[in-house]
């Protein structure tokens, strides 16, 4: 049996990585990718835990989570079409209007 | 022997999904970030596996692999974004992204290595898609709706969002609504205008 703390390091190693993207990218598109990355690691951590107590709740919230993750993908790429139909581009740099 | 055999595999798909999830931080290229998150979700997958929940382990596949990692893939091909070079980042923003982020992650580590929970209890985890089912619409009957609810108004703000009217919302910041006036001109002159 694999111990849980390996799974937990492994999820803060991916939400490092994932906060690391979010923190030196432009692109829209790959920062969102950078998000589901660390939602993913979490999800990790959830599975680890339920398994860690014996409790179902883990993967339930895993389950919510997924779902969430869908709805805020397909919310937040329709922004993004948006904005590249206004400004022709998903820099998130030239998306400043709302900025101070 | 047989017994470090999920060793080995944890290592082997703990190194891919790493890798590749470094890959979508580093490669410049949208498309092969966004492919080498799905080998990180397929990898992740197996994690699941591992830890004896391969219900989750098959809507990891079928979800985001399958569902959320396609929208993904089409909304990039849609905008044309593979040949659009992205602009470097400013060296100072670049520099305090990568410190801080390994700070965090390094206290991070230190922290779970330090307070690790190692005793794992007896038996074998059930997780099966009976008992998550049954604990689902027994317990969480209230935040499965509260779900659908939110995936209908997903759908809705994605469709009035990416739609072409929809486009008039975003450059009119003054007015900001979706009333016959703002969006009439814009439709007719777009008509004409083919």
């Amino acid at each position: 049996m694999i111990p849980t703390h390996w799974f937990l390091i492994l999820s803060a190693i991916l939400f490092t990585i994932g906060v690391c993207g979010v923190l030196t990218r432009k692109n829209g598109i790959t920062i969102f990718m950078c998000i589901e990355l660390m939602v993913n690691a979490v999800n990790l951590t959830f599975v680890a835990y339920a398994r860690q107590f014996h409790q179902v709740h883990g993967l339930l919230f895993v389950f919510f989570v997924m779902a969430i993750a869908a709805a805020e993908a397909a919310v937040g790429l329709a922004i993004f079409i948006s904005l590249f139909h206004q400004r022709h581009t998903i820099d998130v740099d030239e998306a400043n209007l709302m900025r101070w | 022997m047989a017994q470090f055999v999920p060793f080995a595999v944890f290592f082997f798909f703990a190194a891919v999904a790493v890798i590749f999830a470094a890959a979508v931080v580093l490669h410049r290229n949208p498309v092969v970030g966004a492919l080498s998150l799905v080998a990180s979700f397929f990898a992740l997958a197996v994690m699941y596996v591992l830890l004896e929940a391969p219900f989750l382990a098959a809507l990891q596949v079928i979800v985001y692999a399958g569902a959320i990692m396609v929208l993904f893939l089409f909304v990039i091909m849609l905008l044309n974004l593979q040949h659009q070079e992205e602009p470097r980042t400013r060296p100072v923003q670049q520099f305090l992204g990568y410190t801080s982020s390994a700070a965090f992650g390094l206290a991070l580590i230190y922290y779970l290595a330090k307070f690790g929970v190692t005793q794992l209890p007896d038996g074998p985890f059930v997780s099966d898609a009976r008992t998550v089912g049954i604990k689902m619409f027994e317990s969480y009957i209230f935040p499965f709706e509260m779900v659908s609810i939110l995936l209908l108004a997903a759908i809705v703000g994605a469709l009035l969002l990416s739609g072409r009217t929809g486009t008039s919302v975003l450059p009119a910041p003054s007015t900001a609504t979706l009333d016959d006036q703002d969006t009439r001109p814009a439709l007719h002159s777009e008509v004409e205008s083919r």
